[in-house]
């Protein structure tokens, strides 16, 4: 198995056939899909496309239990903030007064274009983060030519947060075994406890930050200056290379948003009014058309 | 230097380059700044995921103490951290790229100006006086209402994620999130480590070294 930054995934994985940068331009570009296209069935079937690579790629799904708590209450909040705060206005379709809020068929409506565009930026970037190792984030920003100082940070910066998780899990555990226990405590307890973590977790990474030094200037490593200026040799990337299937998945990505553009612009594609979803709801809420 | 007289320093010779003392970009720097990405990556993604308010904004934003420590004892370094790990911490919580890309200059003024409040007014990192308090806390509140404004009025209203009316909802959640969450801990963590940091070499003087 693999660890990424979301879980495990197979070695014998498919998405370890893609070369790293293939997964950090589809990340780049779908992201930007959902911005343009305003019927929620369209997102909902981008949704179903990126599950569908995770499931080709063999993600671990139960992973993705995380997500459900902040897909529910983002979708309550948005739903409560275009809903409930979201005024008076008697130009709108009134569907009902509920304690005397009037609630309008076009802020509900609006609530779910506004659901279904973030969903699928969020399927997004869980796809990328459940299939993609530390080391693919580093080969795809090298493959780019990023400086190979912020490569570095970066990667100091993804091991170090893994350092802090450790650390983060002996602090909790010395905290337990002092009596600690947090079960059916209230928040204000729960609060005062994370203060009690923090300071030892700084004071933990400070203590780090000299060993890492102590380790990088005794291994030559120099970020400024003339050692800077000699090129490297970039032995990481001598194990990946593009392979044909690559550059196909690269042209489809690439296409399929230049197609999203013209169709949205050109032909006025992916609106609300072609929405069969919308149209759905609609009916079912007895909203009269138009 | 013993530790009977660095303990006498006063918060104008903390920020003052003492004569004959040579300060430099190290090593040390970029490892600062990598440690603090790391920790606020992984701080900030518990407040993201615990207490949710939708597109990376918080009730209780707890990755606040590394973004606004963290400049105040490492300068640049500091701010350039709290600039970009949220951009980490937000896409493990669930925020769409681009929308944690674009809160980078409401996450790098939060980080700034209680760094800026530090440097400017010559006030003790180890909190010595009320009017250290008094001004960490301005800080934060002109810092955080700030980002607030941006991020809201900016970036989310942008992006086409809200309506007009439920902007403020978000203004005061982001507001709120990041105030209360740095009053828990950013006084705490000055308080208790800064007699520690400041003694280090890390510890950032300027703006830079």
């Amino acid at each position: 198995m693999n660890k990424t930054l979301l879980g495990y995934v197979p070695e014998k994985s498919l998405i370890y056939a893609v070369h790293p940068f293939v997964k950090l331009f589809f990340l780049l570009v779908v992201s930007l899909f959902p911005m343009f296209v305003s019927a929620p069935d369209w997102n909902i079937i981008l949704m179903l496309v990126i599950v569908l690579l995770m499931w080709v790629s063999r993600v671990n799904m139960s992973t993705l239990k995380i997500y459900i708590p902040v897909a529910i209450s983002m979708g309550t909040i948005i739903l409560i903030s275009y809903t409930v705060l979201g005024g008076t206005h008697p130009e709108f379709e009134l569907v009902a007064k509920v304690w005397g809020v009037n609630i309008y068929w076009e802020r509900i409506r609006d609530a779910i274009i506004v659901y279904f565009r973030v969903l699928p930026m969020i399927f997004t970037m869980v796809f990328f983060l459940s299939t993609s190792r530390e080391r693919d984030i580093i080969v795809s920003m090298r493959s780019v030519r990023i400086p190979f100082v912020v490569t570095y940070i970066t990667a100091m910066a993804l091991r170090a947060a893994g350092m802090v998780l450790e650390d983060f899990q002996i602090v909790r555990q010395a905290e337990q075994a002092r009596g600690f226990d947090p079960v059916g405590k209230s928040i204000a307890y729960k609060i005062r406890q994370y203060v009690m973590y923090m300071v030892p977790l700084f004071a933990l990474s400070l203590r780090r930050s000299e060993e890492f030094t102590n380790a990088l200037v005794a291994r030559g490593y120099a970020f400024t200056g003339e050692a800077t200026k000699v090129k490297r040799a970039d032995y990481i990337l001598t194990h990946y290379s593009y392979k044909y299937f690559d550059y196909i998945f690269i042209f489809l990505v690439s296409v399929s948003f230049i197609a999203l553009l013209v169709l949205r612009y050109g032909y006025g594609y992916f609106s609300v009014d072609q929405s069969w979803l919308i149209d759905l709801l609609r009916n079912a809420l007895s909203v009269r058309g138009g | 230097m013993t530790e009977e007289v660095r303990s006498e320093l006063t918060a104008e010779e903390i920020w003052t380059v003492q004569e004959g003392e040579k300060r430099s970009v190290g090593v040390i720097h970029i490892v600062i700044l990598a440690l603090l990405i790391g920790i606020g990556f992984v701080v900030g993604a518990f407040g993201s995921i615990s207490f949710p308010l939708g597109f990376g904004v918080n009730f209780f934003w707890t990755g606040i103490v590394v973004q606004q420590v963290g400049p105040i004892w490492f300068g640049g370094w500091g701010v350039l951290a709290g600039a970009i790990f949220p951009f980490f911490s937000n896409a493990i919580a669930g925020t769409p790229f681009y929308v944690s890309l674009a809160y980078i200059p409401a996450n790098a003024i939060q980080a700034f100006l209680p760094a800026w409040f530090f440097r400017k007014f010559k006030l003790d990192p180890r909190l010595k006086s009320g009017r250290d308090y008094g001004f960490l806390l301005l800080a934060m509140i002109i810092s955080s209402a700030l980002g607030a404004l941006y991020s809201v009025l900016v970036v989310l209203k942008g992006f086409g994620l809200l309506t007009a009316d439920s902007t403020s909802l978000f203004i005061w959640g982001w507001f709120g999130g990041n105030v209360v969450a740095g009053i828990v801990f950013n006084f705490i963590l000055l308080k208790v480590l800064s007699p520690v940091v400041i003694r280090t070499t890390a510890f950032v003087k300027r703006w830079w070294s």
